[in-house]
């Protein structure tokens, strides 16, 4: 990729329409070899703009959802026990004399996502997409900042693997927790926003194309005007996806308040919700 | 360096303006590391901007490392930047509060820390007028007597009754009062002996003493975590003779832990960094000044409405909800039990201070308190010393 333009141009192709703030980050992480940091409300396609990456570039996807206890022997490597132990029973079997170097060898190691991203024989290195890090704890982020420093990964018993080049790394994270400022300091930073109403309708006729034009107009102003309410789950574009496709698949060619009532659930996440959209339909002048 | 193509800084240096960009950052309060500002240089290479919109982005994305970050950025950005022609000589009269304005970056660390909000210097509440405890430590010269024997007296006297040297002393007792810490199991594992688990890898390598041969299992159990203590006062008019006690008690949360503290009245304040303050006389004239509405009216289903909805929202799953207040509340009833029921769903506990439960023949007849009452695990008085006791207890056995 040759600049910030080209990346976007790229994800364009790919129907992700990134503005010039994400295709900055995105080429800059490449360029710089750093990992980017991406963080904005749910449904903003932190998630999706990784994902792309990886198509635009024709490189494999590697995902590594994070959760509370998540481990370095689910993130980065573990040791075959079972195999292991029947090494163990084998050699005393052979009556041979068994070292520990015989059972801690590559043989016996697996690789979880972070490790086989460092040991990637690909040509071009992979995406790695660390995802929701927040819901991750505090150790598991220390445990993280070895590979995100210098791409690379430590195991005791073997020694230090280096990447051949640097994966192309992105974390996301919702902001349920305040991540440490040792790994924010080995990230680019971006902060992705909900884009504006000109830019919804784009991203909506883009993602589905089989919807009528109007229809995406008026639901785009309607999913704004929601945003504006006190709703417990402001819908994100990724709702807005969902519900837009919801009424295409019914037919519908124009936003009409049976349809809505009919779609609610692609865009109304509890039942307060539901009935404020409910309320906000009635009040909403469509057309 | 190579010769850059771009039309923006072609002649500039690139660690001087980086340099000096961060400092500027630095100086209006954002922190700027020495290797953002690295990034941000080795950025100016790879990709020279070509305009004003892309020299934007690229040092955004190096050095802002926190969306609360970014409004700081964008001020100083577009003063340095986009307002490049601005009146140097008038920059001291211009009024520091004012954020949106790009011209206060020039203002300079001692005017920004002089931000001033209504009621500034007076004391948080305003009941006995006797010397100012504020420059005396608590415990300090004039207080010969060992704290336990001088509280002993307190122990069952009402907040309303106390003065503010006896506040100070509950304040210091309280400090102290605080040791142990709720917590949560976790889903992370630590070997013990008495675990339930067998983990294979630590038996492995202890069976290499063994000639490899296994002799002893070795078992993990999950480990506990401190579970989060979200506080809420109510500051309103109602509430103000209890006022600064449940503010001592939110500070020895905010410092014995990790608690998240807010007062409220009309609006919701947070009010968690200025607690930790080393000094109990400190955090609390600085919790005062946070708060510009106390001693107001009361819109308790409205500030709990935007604690959901503010970031710390999140900070409510799983925590232990503490609310004082006396349930006296200008919302609508309906609205309060829509917002308590909310809490209530995402809290482990959820637990009401009322001070006026402890009087004789009380019952919960306003009816923001009866609408309340039903999301609550536990309802305590907490108007005297002894009582705070057993709040603290209930919170950390919760």
């Amino acid at each position: 990729m040759r600049d910030a333009a080209d990346v976007r141009r790229r994800l364009d192709d790919h129907d992700y329409l990134a503005d010039i703030g994400l295709s900055t980050a995105l080429y800059l992480s490449l360029e710089l070899g750093l990992p980017l940091l991406l963080e904005g409300e749910p449904g903003v396609g932190k998630t999706a703009a990784a994902k792309v990456l990886a198509q635009a570039l024709d490189v494999p996807l590697i995902r590594l959802q994070c959760y509370e206890g998540l481990t370095a022997a689910e993130a980065l490597y573990d040791w075959n026990h079972q195999r292991q132990l029947m090494a163990i029973r084998l050699s005393e079997a052979r009556h041979e004399k068994l070292a520990e170097a015989d059972l801690f060898s590559e043989e016996y190691l697996q690789e979880r996502p972070i490790l086989r991203c460092v040991r990637y024989a690909g040509p071009h290195p992979p995406v790695l997409l660390i995802d929701e890090i927040d819901r991750a704890d505090d150790q598991f982020e220390a445990l993280l900042l070895e590979f995100l420093g210098e791409s690379s990964v430590t195991v005791p018993e073997l020694g230090t693997f280096h990447a051949a080049s640097p994966p192309v790394v992105v974390l996301t994270s919702n902001r349920s927790r305040d991540l440490h400022d040792a790994l924010r300091r080995r990230c680019l930073y971006h902060w992705i926003d909900y884009p504006s109403p000109e830019r919804v309708v784009e991203i909506l006729r883009r993602t589905v194309p089989s919807a009528h034009v109007s229809l995406i107009a008026s639901a785009a102003r309607f999913v704004g005007h929601l945003r504006t309410l006190e709703v417990e789950k402001a819908p994100g574009i990724s709702e807005a996806i969902n519900w837009v496709a919801a009424l295409s698949v019914l037919g519908a060619t124009e936003l009409v308040r049976e349809d809505v009532l009919a779609t609610l659930g692609a865009l109304a996440k509890t039942p307060d919700d539901r009935d404020l959209v409910a309320a906000a339909v009635s009040d909403h002048a469509f057309g | 360096m190579a010769p850059s193509a771009s039309a923006v800084l072609s002649p500039v240096d690139r660690a001087a303006l980086a340099a000096a960009l961060g400092d500027r950052l630095r100086r209006r309060g954002m922190p700027v590391t020495l290797t953002s500002l690295a990034t941000f240089t080795r950025a100016l290479e790879a990709a020279p901007p070509d305009d004003v919109e892309s020299l934007y982005w690229t040092a955004r994305v190096t050095l802002a490392g926190r969306a609360d970050d970014l409004a700081i950025f964008d001020a100083v950005f577009d003063a340095v930047f986009r307002d490049a022609a601005m009146p140097v000589e008038g920059r001291r009269q211009r009024p520091p509060v004012d954020t949106g304005s790009p011209a206060d970056v020039w203002a300079g660390l001692d005017a920004a820390s002089g931000v001033d909000l209504p009621g500034q210097g007076l004391p948080w509440h305003t009941l006995p007028p006797v010397v100012s405890c504020d420059d005396d430590p608590p415990g300090g010269t004039a207080v010969p007597e060992r704290l336990p024997s001088a509280l002993a007296a307190l122990a069952t006297t009402p907040f309303e009754e106390l003065d503010e040297a006896d506040l100070a002393r509950l304040g210091a007792w309280l400090e102290g009062a605080l040791v142990r810490w709720p917590t949560r199991p976790t889903r992370r594992r630590r070997v013990h002996p008495h675990g339930e688990r067998i983990a294979l890898r630590e038996t492995i390598a202890r069976s290499r003493r063994t000639g490899w041969e296994t002799m002893a299992l070795t078992r993990t159990r999950a480990t506990r975590q401190a579970r989060p203590v979200v506080m809420l006062a109510d500051v309103s008019q109602s509430m103000q003779p209890y006022a600064t006690a449940y503010l001592h008690l939110m500070r020895a949360f905010a410092r014995g832990g990790s608690a998240e503290t807010f007062v409220f009245s009309t609006e919701l304040t947070r009010v968690t960094l200025a607690l930790r303050h080393r000094s109990a006389a400190e955090a609390v004239a600085g919790a005062t000044r946070l708060a510009p509405d106390r001693y107001g009216g009361t819109h308790l289903a409205a500030s709990l409405q935007a604690l959901l909805r503010s970031r710390h929202g999140n900070t409510l799953r799983g925590s232990i909800v503490v609310i004082a207040s006396d349930g006296w509340d200008a919302d609508e009833p309906e609205a309060l039990a829509a917002a308590m029921r909310r809490v209530h769903r995402r809290a482990h506990r959820v637990i009401w201070l009322n001070p006026r439960a402890a009087a004789p023949g009380f019952a919960p007849l306003v009816g923001s308190m009866a609408a309340a009452l039903p999301y609550c695990d536990d309802f305590l008085p907490g108007d005297t010393l002894q009582r705070l006791r057993q709040v603290i207890d209930a919170i950390v056995d919760a």
